[in-house]
């Protein structure tokens, strides 16, 4: 018999206090003066004994009571007996859940896992079927459900520990799925693991694992570890545009043993040279952050590492692995009117800091030749009247092997000419003043696209807003077909456009840059939103530092469309097929380490670590996470996992509290009339 | 208590109670005429002197001054027992007052009065007297005595058989803690040679209830033994048990002609000074 609510039976505590108050009252006895014991002493023994009886039958009764009615709210339940003819049999399913994360590779613990897993094959009865299913983030069977040891014994064999986390959820849904396959009379559970608190996700939804199910776990874990490992390396920025790395790379190292700091040698080394090297202490159970900076980088990515030589069972997080990419700076040649000041604020937004990945050069149009606009990654045109026709020409060339270009009109802008230019995505109208077109003061840029990348910025921070400029004149324009308007003013005007793919990266903005059309260059969203176009229309992207195993890679598409593969840190190729221009597809890295990207002539560089929650050890008790896991025969009922009669069955089992409750009432009425008795005799 | 106090209470009840009664009943025991007083309706017919009648045809009652054909020997028990009271009033207090107001009535009704007072043997004895000076010895010694041992009737009623010489009225006030056997078999012997006996048993209110709730130990005041006692349990055996001592008390009596009244401690003593009346009466 169990109970449901088995914290009811502290309620019978409140037995002891009629008997504590009996034994106080009794050491607290008075004297009291009395003329004679002359009668007192003539009352007849027997008469006493019997109200003493009668006294203790009463207490007796008063106390069966108390005692029923707290068994009654302990809802007091039968357990299913194990049908015993088929617990002769040995027919048995057994489920055999192999903790294969990167935890285990902690000191010996893998070893353990497999001789425990041989000694329960060998332990297997002749009607026994067992199914080995071995499980880190995700879960894997290791073959089909059999009563064939030395298969077990083989599959045992190829099991390996790999680099992922720990998901106990997983398993145990898996093991479930087994289960309902297995037709056996008896259902067993053996977990292996070191049962690393991290594995559980305490929002796991429901239970899984049925209620019949008999479970046992053999706990790997090691007391109080000793483990100091890499937490994360922060990377900021993964790009880097000058020899010297000025950004910082920050690494938090942990101590997981409890009772003792450790000190450690740290260093940095970036292409198997080491950089950079430090000692640092961690407390016991505390964190330590280490900070690198102003190492040499070459041209290209670069393979990073931080490395901690701790000597401790678990190797693997003493490493951690990044890569860092030198570029030369986005060169960004602004075509101008040649008026004065008239690009002052755009080669200010793209100079004003020497970490800014752009090398500005503004030259005005009647000096430009068709040779220099092939020189430079991005062109702005900013606010020429028109363009020559060679000039456009070879601009137009130019998209096409991957140059992007901004087109900005202005006060200069020969609408009619930009109008007829049929590569440009917008169709110019007229020159728009607000004040006297629209018979207001200005008008505010309030719609945008905000999944485009260029407003990415705008997205990301509250302090950036768009709004705040005043725009009070732009040419009036229109989008052509394909083009694709990215913002708007609230009157409805497109303000950004931009062309369609087919066509390559152009842009045109309809203001202004000088602070004559509209107070923009004065607001905080400038230099955001003109970083943001150029770097887009350059393609140029910021790169990771890391990434987790497990996590998803993006590989994106170049200019043209090309094959896409990856090759693994063991040299391993693994296709991806052909990526058309911008289609991004992702890989899931298996395994630790370096791993290149190759889409057509393009290589990068990524580096994958294995799960850092790992390297903590806390271990949570395994009877926690089968209660956790287990349905109780409630859930099992609710779920609709008996059928009517077991479901009868269920109602029966419990009805034990209806049974004491009528116990109680029959108590209570014999307490009442003997009561009545005792008094009314008195 | 002070002599002079015990004295005061005692005129202050005896002749309170002697002013309330219709008739005077005090005079006309003696045979020494006194005088002459006119008839009233209510008046015994018998006293009326027919001789003055046959001369002045008027009714006259003979009055005569009262002289006492009476001694009165007041038993004081002063056991231990009788020091119990479980309210204000000791029940050796109530018995004092009862025996100073008897030996107040009795010496100023001229009888003579006598006092001893006994536990398991006699403690004191003042033999019954009407010489001056008696009333102030027998409130002294009322005023003395200190209740301490257990209660044994047989020795000191032995001692009075053989020593008392004159009949006359005996009044017992005790609270009868003794077998009756023990107490009827001297009372019955002291019967025997002639005396008018009348028993004022006083118990107090709790030794007639027993209404004690809490369990303790009970200490016997007489003889200092201990008991523990759960009142619950002990209420109804032992209320039959006095109930039943009571009731044989009071039907040996009645069958031996003693008059036996149960005085409880809470009820005024005018009761007492009724029965002894009654008794007095019967007495001539």
């Amino acid at each position: 018999m169990s109970l449901l609510n088995p914290y009811f039976l502290f309620g019978s505590l409140a037995l002891a206090v009629p008997v504590l108050i009996h034994l106080v009252r009794r050491e607290k006895s008075e004297i009291v003066l009395f003329s004679s014991l002359m009668f007192l002493l003539k009352v007849p023994k027997q008469a006493i004994r019997q109200q003493k009886i009668k006294n203790l039958l009463l207490m007796a009764l008063r106390l069966l009571i108390l005692a029923l009615l707290v068994m009654s709210f302990a809802r007091p339940y039968l357990t299913q007996n194990t049908n015993p003819a088929a617990a002769a049999t040995n027919n048995r399913g057994i489920v055999l859940l192999l903790d294969n994360s990167y935890s285990m590779r902690y000191g010996s613990n893998f070893d353990r896992l497999k001789t425990e897993a041989r000694r329960r094959i060998d332990a297997m009865g002749s009607g026994d079927r067992m199914a080995l299913v071995a499980f880190n983030e995700s879960a894997t069977m290791l073959g089909q459900p059999t009563a064939d040891k030395n298969a077990l014994r083989a599959a045992l064999d190829t099991l390996e520990p790999s680099y992922s986390g720990t998901r106990y959820y997983e398993a145990f849904t898996l093991a479930d799925r087994v289960f309902s396959q297995m037709a056996s009379a008896q259902r067993q559970l053996v977990i292996v693991s070191d049962f690393q608190r991290n594995g559980w996700n305490r929002s796991s939804r429901e239970s899984v694992i049925g209620s019949d199910v008999k479970t046992e776990f053999m706990n790997l874990a090691v007391e109080n570890p000793t483990n100091v490992g890499i937490d994360s390396v922060s990377v900021e920025p993964a790009v880097s545009f000058a020899r010297t790395y000025t950004g910082r790379v920050i690494a938090r190292i942990h101590n997981h043993r409890k009772d003792q700091p450790v000190t450690v040698p740290i260093s940095v080394s970036i292409n198997g040279k080491e950089a950079t090297r430090k000692t640092i202490m961690v407390a016991p159970n505390g964190t330590t952050l280490a900070e690198f900076t102003g190492f040499d980088l070459p041209i290209g990515f670069s393979k990073g590492r931080v490395r901690i030589e701790a000597d401790d069972p678990l190797k693997l997080d003493n490493d951690f692995l990044f890569a860092l990419d030198r570029r030369e700076k986005l060169s960004v040649l602004v075509v101008d009117a040649g008026r004065a000041r008239q690009s002052f604020f755009l080669r200010q937004a793209y100079t004003s800091s020497p970490d800014l990945p752009y090398a500005v050069n503004v030259t005005p149009l009647q000096n430009i030749t068709p040779e220099e606009l092939g020189k430079h990654d991005v062109v702005v045109l900013n606010d020429v009247p028109r363009l020559p026709d060679r000039i456009r020409d070879r601009l137009d060339e130019l998209r096409k092997t991957g140059q992007g270009q901004l087109v900005i009109l202005g006060e200069n802008a020969d609408t009619g000419w930009w109008n007829s230019y049929a590569k440009l995505p917008a169709k110019t109208t007229q020159k728009i003043f607000v004040a006297k077109d629209r018979g207001r003061s200005s008008v505010a840029l309030t719609t945008y696209d905000h999944n485009h990348s260029i407003f990415k910025p705008f997205e990301t921070s509250t302090k950036l807003a768009l709004n705040s400029a005043q725009f009070f004149a732009y040419v009036g324009m229109e989008a052509r077909p394909g083009a694709t308007v990215l913002a708007k003013f609230e009157d409805g005007s497109p303000v950004i456009i931009e062309s369609a793919k087919e066509d390559h990266g152009m842009l045109v903005f309809n203001s202004t840059v000088d602070n004559k059309w509209n107070d923009l260059p004065l607001k905080p969203s400038f230099l955001p939103l003109f970083h943001e176009m150029v770097s887009y229309l350059s393609r140029y992207n910021e790169s990771q530092g890391w990434y987790a195993l497990g996590e998803g890679i993006p590989v994106v598409g170049g200019l043209e469309s090309a094959a896409a593969a990856v090759i693994d840190p063991n040299g391993d190729r693994q296709s991806l097929g052909q990526l058309s221009s911008g289609q991004a597809r992702f890989f899931t890295p298996t395994t630790p380490g370096f791993h290149e990207i190759r889409v057509g002539p393009d290589t990068r560089v990524v580096a994958v670590n294995p799960p850092a929650a790992e390297s903590n050890l806390e271990v949570m008790p395994p009877e926690d996470l089968i209660a956790s896991v287990q349905r109780t025969q409630g859930e099992s009922q609710q779920a609709g996992f008996f059928d009517e009669e077991d479901r009868q069955e269920y109602a029966r089992h419990q009805t034990g509290w209806w049974y004491f409750l009528l116990f109680a009432l029959l108590a209570g009425i014999a307490e009442i009339y003997i009561a009545n008795r005792a008094y009314n005799k008195a | 208590m002070k002599i002079q106090n015990l004295e005061l209470i005692a005129r202050t009840v005896v002749e309170g109670f002697v002013n309330g009664l219709h008739k005077s009943p005090y005079l006309g025991f003696s045979v020494d005429f006194a005088e002459y007083r006119q008839y009233m309706p209510g008046d015994d017919i018998r006293r009326i002197d027919w001789n003055v009648y046959g001369r002045s045809d008027r009714l006259y009652l003979k009055l005569y001054e009262g002289e006492t054909n009476t001694r009165v020997l007041i038993l004081l028990d002063v056991s231990g027992s009788m020091n119990y009271g479980s309210g204000e009033v000791k029940k050796i207090d109530y018995a004092r007052i009862i025996a100073a107001c008897l030996s107040y009535f009795s010496y100023h009704q001229r009888d003579g009065v006598g006092l001893l007072t006994f536990d398991t043997d006699v403690r004191s004895h003042i033999p019954a007297s009407r010489r001056s000076g008696q009333l102030f010895n027998i409130l002294a010694e009322i005023d003395r005595i200190e209740p301490a041992k257990e209660t044994a009737f047989k020795k000191p009623l032995r001692f009075l058989a053989e020593f008392l010489s004159r009949r006359g009225l005996i009044v017992v006030i005790s609270d009868l803690y003794d077998e009756p056997e023990n107490i009827m078999a001297g009372l019955k012997q002291l019967k025997a040679k002639g005396n008018d006996i009348m028993v004022l048993h006083i118990m107090d209110n709790f030794e007639l209830t027993f209404p004690f709730m809490d369990a303790a130990q009970f200490e016997d005041m007489e003889n200092k033994r201990k008991m523990h006692i759960i009142p619950e349990y002990l209420r109804t055996q032992y209320l039959a048990i006095i109930n039943d001592h009571i009731a044989r008390l009071r039907k040996e009596m009645s069958g031996s002609r003693i008059d036996y009244t149960l005085m409880d401690t809470t009820k005024p003593v005018d009761e007492a000074l009724f029965s002894y009346l009654a008794a007095r009466e019967h007495s001539h």
